[in-house]
């Protein structure tokens, strides 16, 4: 077989494709009728007889071209691809499954996993230590990247587009489980289930983007774990944190998490850990604090994030105690701090020492102009805490109705709920963080057109009515 | 042919003219009743008043994000809402209630029908002409508050400004329809007026604050509680737009999960078929009721 | 031209007019005369379709109630005072009737010359005098050149100087074919603008008469004012009406025409009807010639 003059041509037509269609691109399929569930005693494609050939620490470069195979990597090499290769798994199975420890997989698009759940059909599945992928394109696959028991695994600048399934049907972009010291940077995972680390010590989760998942992040008895400068949007939940110990949330973008669940971040029975710096907006609840810390002697820290804008800010379980909020910014959540059910918020901190928070409905001054409002902040509007009491309530948001209760609520003490929680040190200015909000979808131009069109309606009515008058009036 | 058959056929001898067709007589109605509105005094104010209004709510809405940039999660959108439900029915229905009781009592309305006219007519004109006003009032006031925000860079877009205006119109429709209706049935334009602040704080407020108490009280259950508030044209509106120009409605709590889930992509098609309802069904009542009544 | 069948209207108990029936070929001229009360404008309103009753009108053969629009696309009609929005320009006025009338081009500035109001297009109506707006009011009612005119007590809210204008303005129209039917209770517009005289009382008409001849029994006039007692007023209206005099209540007493030649014939009639009168002052009528 000229191996060389089939690299050649297979150049030449990637070139070529360069300049017409990517679809025009040459296919490698894989001699024989392709199994429908790739195993090992399969017969090897063209990539796969490479492989079973390479020397360990060897590199094989994929060409350009669509390579249909399933494929094993049972030694320490390195497939690199060229950009352009694509390896399909044409709608079944696994992908690549990599069996031996110290294997590198770089600058190749995978796609087209089976869809079956059960069988967890994965585009890249790693089985051993200390795997290296990076620059991969990983399009329509079930499952995305599945680490089991591979540690020290570096997953670094990859993308994961999920099929798009309804939701049960889906399955995790990317899944980390008993892979310790693993670090995970710069990918995508979209259109995914979840993006979950499960019983990962050490883990890094740094610069990564998700959205449109269930889970963006979701860690399950994971230590030690840092979670910073990562976006999660338009997730069910952005991130959640269960039954892990010493969790480092800082830096994160999280908003747009909507859904009968959704939150920004949720912590249930999560110690030791430290939430700041982070931008958490417009979810359906910001942060959502179940059971946190679970140790109530060790605080949960929660400070310099700025949650704004979402339905309800803060979501305490009766069980939350021991948490200590301070220098945070709450701007404009419809409902600040709530507590669900009958709890109440007296074992968790809303200032630490001199610091409170900020609150953008807080009506207070500072005549002595040290940054912190003269009076304390108490949150107690009758609306909330109906709302609090009877979710259902909900529905008259943004009602006149709503202002109205509010209104009777302030002007009859009598019947002025009991505070919430009490901030004895309110800041007067929003702290400053370093995360900045996410672009605007349709910025000022958009919305000047919109105006402009509406006051041209509006202008042109008006005129066409006062035209009548004047072309009649006149001079008398 | 004899004198007496002669003389009746000179009497029932028809004169050929042909009469101006059904659109051309409501248009010129409608031109009318539109000229009319927005010279008046209530025009000018409730759109001064709605744009400053709005003005305030976006800037408000601006100064609480704290410079963050993060005013485009709805909460301008959220104001607005607020502000139209307050002033954009309490605008239509006195203007409808004003209309036709306003013209009885002036004598202008039974010089009008003894024009060739029909009354349905002179109801549709009259409805076209005051709704034309509306738009350009809704229109207007929304349109400032969007170039301020706009000035400002605010986030919110084009797409849900225009939802909002156009749902802010669907509702003064509805709400001039039920005006027009107290029109023709109160015998004198102050009891009209009347009529309409009266069902302007009934819709506003009481029928909210009842439903609220009845949920505590009485137990509704969330499918009741909903349906309940979609018979308010007022909730249709607000749902509709947080629907249409936030896309979430589970900032609603339970209900709004139990309509996102219940009818999920039909959503648009019950809000719309709640307030057509609203709009066509009173008309309908004051074209019956205005057909038989006395216009003296 | 229009004709009026067995009509009735009630308002609750009363019969506001009943069982009227009237017939005008084209061209001919009738006015209702009668004192206030006697169903005059009611039969008016009926015959424009403002009004629902028992009965058939028909101009120009359409049904007022069943074809009102065609109906009264052939009527001109000046109401007794002419209701507009005091803000409408006088023109723009005369440009949306002629819209309802179906006129496509017009020009208003001659249609309001014909009518005396020449000029006056850019003003606004309220800042019209009485005369001026009923000269208005014609104007739009002869848009279109309509063959009926309808006029319901025209002069009734106007002075003697608006009054003589537009009776004046009118009886140049009453030559030109249209058919006209008219209420009044002022002798000088009857001699002026009708061939014919439908005396109504209390809803009926209770007879015709040409009015030449009811304007000699109305020739050198004059009007009596009869102060009685309060109780006595409105049997004293229903003898001289009943004895043929045109009777009516006025604040404390009531009016009647009288001829010269006939003077003291109130005095008999209330006489014989056991009425006592405890003053009386006579205004003569101004002579007109038509």
């Amino acid at each position: 077989m000229n191996r060389r003059r089939r690299a050649i041509t297979a150049t030449l037509v990637t070139l070529a494709a360069l300049w017409s269609a990517p679809a025009a691109a040459q296919t490698h399929d894989a001699p024989a009728a392709r199994p429908a569930d790739a195993s090992p005693r399969a017969p090897l494609g063209e990539l796969g007889r490479r492989i079973a050939s390479a020397p360990a620490g060897s590199t094989i470069v994929v060409e350009p071209g669509v390579y249909r195979e399933h494929l094993t990597i049972d030694r320490p090499l390195a497939l690199v691809g060229r950009p352009g290769a694509v390896i399909d798994g044409g709608g079944s199975g696994d992908i690549i499954e990599i069996t031996a420890p110290d294997v590198t997989v770089r600058g190749l698009t995978v796609r087209n996993t089976g869809i079956d759940l059960d069988k967890e059909n994965a585009a890249v599945r790693v089985l051993a230590p200390r795997a290296t992928l990076e620059s991969l394109v990983l399009e329509d696959v079930l499952f995305g990247i599945d680490l089991r028991e591979a540690p020290d695994s570096t997953l670094r600048g990859n993308t994961v587009g999920g099929k798009r399934l309804d939701i049960a049907r889906r399955g995790d972009g990317l899944r980390l489980w008993r892979s310790d010291r693993c670090l995970v940077e710069g990918n995508t995972i979209h259109d995914g289930r979840d993006a979950i680390i499960w019983y990962s010590t050490g883990v890094t989760v740094r610069d990564n983007h998700g959205r449109d998942c269930r889970y963006g992040l979701h860690l399950m008895f994971s230590d030690s774990v840092t979670i910073e400068s990562n976006r999660f949007e338009n997730n069910s939940v952005g991130v959640y944190l269960m039954y892990s110990t010493g969790v480092e949330v800082r830096g994160n973008r999280l908003t747009g998490n909507r859904g009968p669940s959704g939150y920004g971040l949720g912590l249930k029975e999560t110690d030791r850990f430290t939430v700041r710096d982070n931008l958490i907006a417009a979810n359906r609840a910001g942060i959502y604090i179940d059971g946190s810390p679970f140790t109530a002697s060790i605080p949960g820290t929660f400070t310099r994030n700025t949650v704004a804008c979402n339905d309800v800010g803060v979501v305490f379980l009766p069980s939350a105690r021991g948490n200590e909020l301070y220098e945070n910014n709450f701007i404009d959540n419809i409902d600040q701090i709530a507590v669900a059910g009958r709890g109440d918020l007296s074992a968790n901190s809303f200032f630490k020492g001199e610091r409170g928070n900020f609150w953008s409905d807080y009506t207070g001054y500072d005549l002595n102009h040290d940054g912190v409002g003269d009076f304390v902040h108490e949150s107690q509007t009758l609306f909330e805490n109906l709302m609090d009491r009877n979710p259902s309530l909900r529905l008259m948001l943004f009602s006149p109705a709503q202002q109205a209760i509010e209104f009777v609520g302030r002007a009859v003490p009598a019947i002025r709920p009991e505070a919430k929680f009490t901030d004895e040190v309110p800041l007067m200015r929003p702290v400053e963080i370093t995360v900045s909000a996410p672009d605007a979808p349709a910025g000022a131009p958009a919305q000047a057109i919109g105006a402009a069109l509406l006051l041209i309606v509006g202008g042109g009515l008006v005129g066409l009515a006062r035209a009548g008058r004047s072309a009649t009036g006149g001079v008398a | 042919m004899n004198a007496i058959s002669a003389q009746a056929a000179a009497l029932d001898q028809p004169v050929p003219r042909r009469a101006p067709s059904v659109p051309s007589t409501i248009a010129a109605v409608a031109g009318r009743s539109l000229r009319d509105a927005i010279r008046s005094r209530w025009f000018v104010l409730y759109t001064l008043a709605f744009a400053v209004l709005g003005l305030a709510v976006s800037f408000v809405s601006a100064a609480g994000a704290g410079g963050a940039g993060l005013s485009g999660f709805g909460r301008t959108t959220a104001g607005l809402i607020n502000l139209v439900l307050l002033v954009v029915p309490l605008m239509a229905l006195t203007a409808g209630a004003a209309s036709i009781a306003g013209d009885r009592e002036r004598g202008m309305l039974a010089y009008l029908l003894a024009q060739p006219v029909r009354r349905c007519e002179v109801l549709l004109g009259v409805y076209a002409g005051l709704a034309g006003a509306l738009v350009a009032s809704v229109c207007l006031g929304l349109g400032v508050c969007g170039a301020i925000l706009a000035a400002r860079g605010m986030r919110t877009g084009a797409g849900s400004m225009l939802w909002l205006a156009g749902l802010s119109i669907a509702l003064a429709l509805g709400m001039l329809s039920v005006g027009v209706l107290i029109s023709v049935l109160a015998r004198r334009a102050s009891v009209a007026v009347g009529t309409a602040v009266f069902t302007w704080l009934l819709l506003v407020f009481v029928s909210d604050l009842a439903l609220m108490a009845g949920a505590v009280a009485m137990r509704l259950r969330i499918q009741e509680l909903l349906t309940l508030a979609l018979l308010n044209p007022l909730q249709v509106f607000k749902m509709w737009s947080l629907h249409a120009a936030d896309a979430s409605l589970d900032v609603l709590g339970p209900a709004g999960l139990y309509a996102l889930d219940t009818w999920g992509p039909w959503l648009h098609a019950v809000f719309g078929g709640c307030m057509l309802g609203w709009i066509v069904l009173p008309l309908v009542a004051a074209g019956l009721c205005f057909s038989r009544r006395s216009p003296l | 031209m229009i004709r009026i069948e067995n009509v009735s209207k009630r308002f609750g108990r009363t019969r506001a007019v009943d069982s009227v029936s009237l017939a005008l070929p084209a061209g001919d001229s009738v006015a209702l005369w009668g004192a206030n009360g006697a169903g005059k404008t009611t039969l008016i309103r009926c015959l424009l379709g403002l009004l629902r009753f028992q009965g058939r009108i028909a101009v120009g053969g359409r049904d007022v109630l069943r074809d009102g629009k065609r109906a009264r696309l052939l009527v001109g009609y000046v109401p007794q005072e002419l209701g507009f929005h005091d803000e409408l320009g006088v023109a723009e006025a005369v440009r949306f009737f002629g819209r309802l009338k179906g006129i496509a081009r017009l020009d208003a500035e001659a249609a309001l010359a014909s009518v005396g109001l020449a000029g006056h297009g850019g003003k606004r109506v309220r800042e019209l005098s009485g005369g001026m707006k009923q000269r208005l009011a014609l104007s739009i009612a002869l848009l279109g050149d309509p063959p009926v005119l309808v006029l319901d007590e025209v002069t009734a809210s106007l002075d003697a100087v608006g009054r003589e204008e537009l009776v004046g303005l009118l009886g140049g129209l009453s030559g030109q074919g249209r058919t006209m039917l008219f209420a009044s209770h002022r002798p000088e517009e009857v001699a002026v603008l009708a061939r014919r005289v439908a005396v109504m009382e209390r809803g009926r008409i209770v007879r015709t008469v040409l009015a030449a001849e009811f304007a000699s029994a109305h020739q050198g006039r004059a009007v009596l004012h009869l102060v009685m007692a309060a109780e006595h007023r409105d049997r004293a209206v229903r003898s001289l009406t009943d004895g043929g005099f045109a009777a009516s209540l006025n604040g404390v007493g009531v009016l009647v025409h009288v001829a010269p030649e006939h003077k003291a014939a109130p005095f008999r009639l209330l006489a014989r009807a056991g009425i006592a009168i405890d003053d009386f002052d006579i205004t003569p009528v101004p002579e007109r010639t038509p």
